[in-house]
């Protein structure tokens, strides 16, 4: 038996060995000549689909805007830029503006692209709004709505009219793709407004667009595959097609990018992050921007007491006990424990992302960690010590504050932890404690909206868009009823101004409002804005260069406002980068066995990256042979002394 | 008597699909939030909207009889709606395009562990002490007792990120231009290795184990001691005395784990970016889709129950001593 059992064994592991032999030479897959060059990105995040009005993430918003235009474009520098339309005039009253829609302009199918096609989209917000109907997830037809758009006209091909409600500051940075009338029109508004009603309109690929890039191909929960538009008007990037690839794991991704079968990556984690960024020989160079939103911690301000539910106690309304406990909040702290740094403390509504309107606070009104200051505040707004030191409301409860979190946002937790320690020394307890996220939407519900309001602080974050408008909107009077304010802070310059703003042409002007608001809000404490996140993205450049930060000082070359940051890509085999990443990757030890995405175009330097994997490979090799030898070493020792 | 054994198996197992359907009902009427809430915090969502979506799911009824009733015509015609983060994709689509990779995978992967895992196993217990043995078991131990994610990512740094042989995730290259369809096989295959190895490793460790201690117990047993005294040659012994004993409790094992072939090892998957069912469950969780949960988890149930049932019917064949 012994002869046979070995001899197929040997058969098997030939045959193994064979079929090695005849896939892994086949690993050189090097770019032939004609194979286009593709731009691979990598994301945390999963799509939402191809039908623009269902987009929820910035990923969804990145992949319709490389499938279609903006009435207006953002620059470099998120100013406004042709888009669609090549240029516009606002009415003197500032109600009606004309678009100058470029003229010639076709879709990717070849069809012409007019001011109808663009009239024809912004009357489906119109619609909708009349039918009381929402257009898929509520997003994109929102900021029509808060344009406050009457009516929308094409006076010819290149012509195309808007009127609005008042005058407004809203309707040029409106996030609202322009899509072709050809193919949508062929379907019902609840076709395209409702994914699940009867024949919705996905808009499968190949999608027709005037985008940059178009997608022709969507693996939902996988990737989307765009080619070139050649019938794009703008300036043509280096990439012939892009990849957008989803990674369930962070770590994954960051292999797949150092490995180079990705150019790019959003979503790192802070750990993976400084790894690479201390790693130069990686070729991977790491771009750590201000993300557009914020972490706060909010008071339950609602005004009455709600039966059943509402705040615990009175205090979190007063403004003065909300002073007190933001001076016993170490924000530099939280940006050093919990985002690792990458961050910079919460200081307004309105994220320094926002560089146009972000206002930080005067340095004699902006907070600093104390804990006397915050006891001193305190006592002087009447919250006096009981007996055995606890903190007594104006009812002379003792106060106890809730605290929670969504258990999508595990982070915060080590947020409450801090939290916790600092308002304990006030002799405020808290009691902390996760909450599933769709529990906590239910549990911030004003009654307004037969809800119970019932939290007394909680933590979560805001993200926004280029306008400032959908970060503020939350804390206006209107909203408790609206259904998003969380806060429950009702103040009515606040209000007046929200709407000025909204319809202040002069940027200086409408700069001013948003000053006053921010200061409005800083020191009323609705909220206390914990950190402003840093966005970690990292890119290599062996494929492609040009890679440009939208906004230079504060932004990511990818996933900003519009596909600017993919046009300016440039192709590294023709003209060398000039990105700062000096240390040009290595193309790889392995280079005559490559992985099989297309080799790198740059020849590189002897591989010098992954000594330090090896020499970890290495070692860690070693302690296994050693366990698996000491283990057969005790073994047959003992099976000899069973012997003896 | 062998049909009526047969028949009380498969009517257990219809029971238990029965009570996996009932407790799919109630475990995710009993789950915190609702969908409307999924729209609620957006600003623009108008109470229209809100109130479609209460009754496109049926909320603005009593849970029973009413929502029971219809979710047991729609689990009987497989309507499980839609995926709330794939928006408009049906349940089934979303699940069914995930199947096929984790049943190639796991399928593979259990294939190669059952041959060399029971080979080695069997080997290294009939030649206890011997190299095979010694080396055969103590890898096996460490393959055992070593997580799936911690064996891929080794895989992973070895062969993917310091070598560069092979890919480092997914199941194919995006957009690669194939040449021919050998092209297309060999760019599957060089995705497809790494993902095997792990999983059978982790596997045969299992398997050889096992095999190995059955193999010894038999070796111990009277019909051995006879089979030796008749005169039979070591592979007789081997083949028609001791395995069809000591497979015993490896058909088990196996019946066990093929339950589970459906559900994949989420850690290999997820290491991997395989576009599998395992990597599903994790991101329909951490997404909250609950129609994409409610679909694979009767998928799994109804899986692990049919393996089990396959398994004891298996059993009776190798063990007529079960249909006493």
């Amino acid at each position: 038996m012994r002869r046979p059992l070995r001899a197929r064994l040997a058969r098997v592991l030939a045959g193994l060995g064979l079929a090695l032999s005849v896939i892994l030479p086949g690993a050189v897959a090097p770019a032939a000549a004609a194979d286009p060059l593709i731009l691979r990105v990598g994301t945390d995040q999963t799509f939402s689909g191809l039908n623009p009005w269902q987009a929820v993430y910035v990923l969804d918003y990145e992949v319709f805007t490389l499938n279609y235009d903006l009435l207006v474009g953002y620059d470099q520098n998120l100013g406004n830029a042709p888009g669609f339309a090549e240029s516009w005039t606002t009415s003197p009253d500032g109600k009606t503006t004309t678009f100058k829609i470029r003229a010639g302009m076709k879709w990717s199918d070849g069809e012409p692209a007019t001011a109808e096609d663009a009239a024809y989209t912004y009357q489906l917000a119109i619609d909708a709004a009349k039918q009381e109907l929402t257009m898929g997830s509520g997003y994109i037809d929102g900021y029509l709505s808060s344009a406050g758009l009457k009516s929308v006209k094409a006076t010819d091909a290149t012509t195309l009219v808007v009127e609005t409600d008042t005058p407004t500051a809203l309707l040029l940075p409106a996030y609202v793709p322009i899509l072709p009338k050809h193919i949508w029109s062929k379907h019902t508004l609840k076709q395209i407004a409702d994914a699940e009603a009867e024949g919705a309109f996905l808009n499968n690929a190949p999608v027709v667009g005037t985008g940059p890039y178009t997608a022709v191909e969507y693996k939902p929960g996988e990737f989307m595959r765009f080619e070139r538009n050649p019938n794009y008007w703008g300036k043509q990037g280096a990439a012939d097609e892009v990849i957008i690839q989803h990674f369930a794991s962070g770590d994954t991704m960051v292999q797949a990018l150092k490995n180079g079968e990705i150019d790019y990556a959003r979503g790192i984690s802070a750990d993976a992050f400084d790894a690479l960024k201390a790693d130069p020989s990686s070729g991977v160079t790491t771009v750590e921007g201000f993300a557009n939103g914020y972490s706060y911690l909010t008071f339950n301000g609602y005004p009455k007491a709600i039966k059943g539910g509402g705040s615990s106690t009175s205090a979190t309304r007063d403004p003065a006990f909300r002073d007190a406990l933001a001076y016993a909040m170490n924000l530099p702290e939280l940006v050093d424990k919990v985002l690792a740094g990458h961050g910079t403390p919460g200081t307004s509504l309105l994220p320094p992302f926002q560089s146009k309107w972000y206002v930080a606070p005067a340095a004699d009104k902006l907070r600093s960690f104390n804990i006397d200051t915050a006891k001193a505040k305190l006592d002087a707004a009447g919250y006096k010590l009981d007996s055995s030191n606890k903190r007594l409301d104006k009812d002379n409860k003792v106060i106890n504050l809730r605290m929670t979190w969504p258990s999508s946002e595990p982070e915060l937790a080590t947020v409450a932890q801090f939290v916790k320690e600092w308002w304990g020394q006030l002799g405020i307890g808290v009691e902390a404690a996760v909450t599933e996220d769709d529990t906590l939407l239910a549990d911030l519900t004003a009654p307004e909206n037969d809800g119970k309001a019932n939290f007394d602080t909680y933590m979560w974050g805001w993200v926004g868009d280029v306008d400032p408008t959908s970060l503020l909107q939350p804390f206006t009077t209107d909203e408790i009823a609206g259904g998003s304010s969380d806060t429950f802070w009702s103040n009515a310059r606040f209000d007046e101004l929200f709407k000025q703003q909204g319809q202040q042409l002069d940027e200086a002007k409408r700069k001013a409002d948003l000053q006053e608001m921010q200061e409005l809000f800083y020191a009323e404490v609705p909220n206390i804005p914990l950190y402003f996140d840093s966005e970690l993205h990292a890119y290599r450049t062996d494929r492609f260069g040009g890679w440009q930060n939208q906004p230079p000082d504060t932004g990511t070359p990818l996933f900003g406002f519009g596909p600017i940051g993919y046009t300016l890509l440039t192709d590294a085999s023709i003209a060398p980068s000039p990105s700062p990443a000096a240390s040009e990757p290595a193309s790889s030890a392995g280079a005559s066995a490559g992985a099989a995405t297309p080799a790198p175009s740059a020849g590189g330097t002897p591989a010098t990256a992954t000594s330090d994997n090896t020499t970890l490979l290495v070692i860690g090799a070693i302690v296994v042979i050693a366990i698996v030898a000491g283990f057969v070493l005790m073994r047959r020792r003992g099976a000899v002394a069973d012997e003896e | 008597m062998g049909n009526r054994f047969i028949a009380r198996r498969v009517v257990q197992a219809l029971v238990t699909i029965v009570l996996i359907v009932l407790v799919n009902f109630l475990l995710f009427r009993a789950m915190p939030g609702s969908p409307e809430r999924i729209l609620a915090r957006n600003p623009n969502v108008t109470p229209r909207a809100i109130e479609e979506t209460r009754e496109r799911w049926g909320l603005n009824k009593p849970l029973i009889p009413d929502q029971f009733i219809a979710y047991l015509g729609a689990t009987a015609r497989a309507d499980f709606g839609f995926s709330f983060v794939a928006r408009g994709h049906p349940v089934t689509e979303v699940i069914g395009s995930r199947l096929g990779p984790t049943l190639l995978l796991f399928g593979a992967g259990e294939l190669i562990a059952i041959v060399v895992g029971l080979a080695i196993g069997a080997y290294a217990g009939w030649r206890r002490g011997g190299v095979v043995d010694y080396v055969g078991n103590g890898i096996s131990l460490v393959l055992y007792s070593m997580p799936y994610f911690l064996l891929g990512m080794i895989l992973l740094l070895v062969f993917s990120s310091t070598l560069h042989l092979l890919p480092s995730f997914g199941m194919s290259t995006p957009g690669l231009r194939y040449g021919s369809a050998f092209d297309q096989v060999k760019d599957i295959g060089l995705h497809f290795i790494l993902p095997l190895a792990t999983v059978s490793l982790g596997l045969i460790g299992q398997y050889s184990i096992l095999m190995r201690s059955a193999v010894i117990d038999t070796l111990g047993e009277d019909y051995a001691t006879t089979a030796r005294a008749k005169g039979l040659t070591g592979g007789r012994i081997l083949r028609h005395h001791l395995l069809p004993n000591a497979l015993l409790p490896a058909v088990t094992l196996i019946a066990i784990n093929l339950g589970y072939v459906v559900a994949g090892a989420i850690t290999v998957e997820y290491v991997f970016n395989w576009p599998g069912l395992g990597r599903l469950t994790v991101e329909a969780l951490n997404s909250r889709d609950y129609p994409v949960l409610q679909g694979i988890f009767l998928l799994l149930g109804v899986s692990v129950v049919l393996a089990n049932l396959a398994a004891d019917l298996v059993y009776s064949l190798l063990d007529p001593r079960v249909r006493l």
